[in-house]
């Protein structure tokens, strides 16, 4: 879950990592009531990348210029998503923009650093940055850091500085479940001192049994979702919308994406990737019948289970109740396959329910059903 | 042969006393683990379907001789029993968890990695050895012995294309579910490595999605001249760019995280691949005529 760049910044400040001076101004008024030195950069707050280059970042010397640039800058859109706040900061005297981030990486089996002489909005299209893969924080050491950045940094000063920065960055990600917090620009001031002049932190949500933050910042991110996606989140079920007419409901990563393909390759299209193997329970497939039912570009919904952990004899029986007691308005196929299988027949023909053996079977009737042909 | 799993390894379930831990002890043994301990820590149980309950895994071990844990314990709670079979000297554990904090799991991965033990999850449903021993989730009525090795990032998807192969004859030598996160214990490289070694193995399936590297690894080891034949299917064809498909790994940042590419790389490598489910026993088979 990606921060807003305020609250990136203020992670920042908290674990000793200088950020420019600066506050959020939602509307012109609020510049008003605050006091500042000019120049500032007014900043639009958008998760997309690219806002230096889509004029998102202005620069103003007087009161009214800023008020002009936040009026300007709220309401408009980037990368699709409409700017609601600003974020205004000191303007920083730039002698050098640099790149640095520590973030997890599989490959490293933990966390990496990256270092790149050349920050900016061209550092994706640039030279990849020199990468120091520490895999446990604590075995971050600053002469293996050293040798990585000897590498693209001919500066031996700023590289000690960005040793000791790079150290409170990765003690920072590891006591506060970030795993990704990346600086770019990191300034270069004509003094010598380091600035985090942007900041991208994404917080991990599988921790946030542990971090009222991460809480706190889940929320605030479930309410600005769309609202079937936020009741998907309240309901512990994996929601993505597609713009298809195969309403899927399916349980577990892999096979879920496995049924998409499988719908695309018989003609259909997905609606959506709707996995609910966190909460295999008659609430959570109510849940996801209900938000099928409302969304309408769904013309049929697709059940596609095949349990491990999940008993298919509680699902078959889950569904036959949601089907006997109150069924979705749209047409339901069902595939059910796994653990305690053999059951589902008898506890389907209660309700004479047809499960299919094949997934495929399953799919080509629920894409004709959709397409009207039954 | 096997790897990781047989009839003859001791195995002991921390977390025994929970929902989860109780099944898989009664559905093990049923298949014919030979689940020889628990521990339930604060749960003030002896015995729990007549496998015998310590007081921790180092008790455990002393008693049984248990060389493999599975641990049933939510992944909240999970870093510290996991880091208590790590340190007690078993030379297995398995974590099947999902939610786990990637900080915890790359805990766990140094410590596996620092006690030379093999830790298989989290985000994993089990490995089974058809015919011999399981643990973790899946069902049994999809495997049957045969000379397949299966490397799975996803557990239903495991499921579904094990039961389509073993349907049509197929069988297989162990199935090892290493599950859907970014940093986990063993990865696809280690395991399809592993899976080189066993004599019995004479092709190796991977089941791949979008993002992560683990698709390149076994790319790397199926160039090479004394690899076995590979076979692959990836899920996620269809899957859009910049949204998590449900596994955290699973997420197309750049090009090389998309079905396309990893597509290519495996296909440059001489992996059979099967774009659909339904071409699953064609590729394996082709994989198997190759070996």
């Amino acid at each position: 879950m990606l921060l807003p760049e305020v609250d990136g910044k203020r992670l920042l400040r908290a674990g000793g990592i200088a950020v420019p001076r600066g506050f959020s101004a939602r509307s012109p008024a609020t510049l008003e009531r605050r006091r500042f030195t000019f120049p500032v950069a007014v900043k639009a707050q958008v998760a997309a990348g690219g806002r230096g280059k889509a004029g998102g970042v202005i620069k103003a010397s007087t009161l009214d210029a800023a008020k002009e640039a936040v009026a300007d800058i709220i309401g408009r859109r980037f990368g699709g998503e409409t700017c609601e706040t600003t974020l205004v900061e000191e303007w920083l005297t730039v002698c050098r923009e640099l790149y640095l981030s520590v973030t997890v990486d599989g490959g490293a089996g933990g966390y990496v650093a990256l270092y790149s002489p050349k920050g900016g909005v061209d550092v994706e299209g640039g030279t990849p940055p020199a990468r120091y893969a520490v895999g446990l924080p604590g075995e971050f050491r600053g002469h293996r850091m050293r040798e990585v950045l000897a590498q693209v940094e001919t500066d031996d000063r700023l590289r000690e500085r960005v040793i000791s920065l790079s150290r409170r960055l990765m003690s920072l990600a590891a006591a506060r479940d970030c795993i990704t917090i990346e600086i770019n620009p990191l300034v270069l001031l004509a003094n010598g001192d380091l600035v985090a002049a942007d900041a991208k932190v994404v917080m991990d949500e599988a921790a946030g049994f542990r971090s009222a933050d991460i809480r706190a910042a889940q929320n605030r991110e479930q309410r600005k979702e769309p609202n079937a996606i936020r009741r998907a989140l309240q309901g512990r079920l994996m929601l993505v919308w597609l713009d298809g007419e195969v309403g899927l409901l399916s349980a577990g990563a892999g096979m879920t994406m496995a049924a998409m393909d499988t719908i695309l390759d018989f003609g259909g299209r997905p609606a959506c990737f709707l996995d609910c193997s966190a909460n295999p329970t008659p609430k959570g497939y109510r849940l996801a019948f209900d938000l099928l039912d409302a969304a309408e570009n769904v013309r049929v919904i697709l059940v596609n289970i095949f349990g491990g952990g999940v008993h298919m004899d509680r699902v078959a029986r889950a569904m036959r109740a949601i089907m006997t007691d109150a069924p979705p308005k749209k047409p339901v196929v069902f595939r059910l396959n796994g653990t305690h299988a053999d059951q589902i027949p008898k506890i389907f023909a209660q309700a004479a329910l047809i499960n299919h053996g094949a997934l495929e079977d399953a799919v080509e009737e629920a894409i004709a059903i959709a397409a009207g042909q039954r | 042969m096997s790897v990781l799993l047989d009839e003859l390894s001791r195995v002991l379930i921390q977390g025994i006393g929970g929902r989860f831990g109780q099944f898989v002890a009664g559905d093990a043994a049923a298949y014919g683990t030979n689940i020889v301990a628990g521990t339930a820590p604060g749960r003030r149980v002896t015995e729990v379907e007549t496998i015998p309950v310590f007081e921790s895994v180092k008790a455990a071990r002393e008693v049984t001789g248990a060389d493999m844990a599975a641990i049933f314990i939510p992944a909240s709670l999970a870093l510290d029993p996991v880091l208590e079979a790590i340190e007690a000297g078993i030379a297995t554990v398995f974590y099947p968890g999902d939610g786990l904090p990637v900080r915890d799991a790359i805990e766990m991965r140094a410590a596996a990695r620092a006690n030379g033990v093999t830790l298989v999850g989290p985000n994993a449903p089990g490995i089974i050895s058809p015919g011999k021993a399981k643990i973790g989730l899946m069902p049994s009525f999809c495997y049957r012995p045969g000379p397949v090795g299966v490397v799975s990032r996803s557990g239903s998807l495991s499921y579904e294309v094990c039961w389509r192969l073993s349907n049509a004859g197929v069988g297989q030598t162990t199935v090892i579910g290493i599950g859907g996160d970014p940093v986990k214990g063993m990865t696809a490289g280690e395991a399809v490595a592993l899976l080189h070694g066993d004599p019995a193995t004479r092709a190796i399936l991977f089941l791949g999605e979008i993002g992560g590297g683990d698709e390149y690894e076994v790319a790397e080891y199926a160039a090479q001249t004394t690899a076995k034949p590979v076979a692959a299917l990836l899920a996620g064809r269809g899957a859009p760019p910049g949204k998590k498909m449900g596994h955290a790994a699973a997420l197309v940042e750049g090009y090389a995280d998309t079905h396309a590419a990893k597509v290519e790389a495996l296909r440059e490598a001489r992996v059979h691949i099967a774009l659909r489910l339904s071409e699953i026993y064609a590729a394996v088979n082709a994989a198997l005529g190759a070996a």
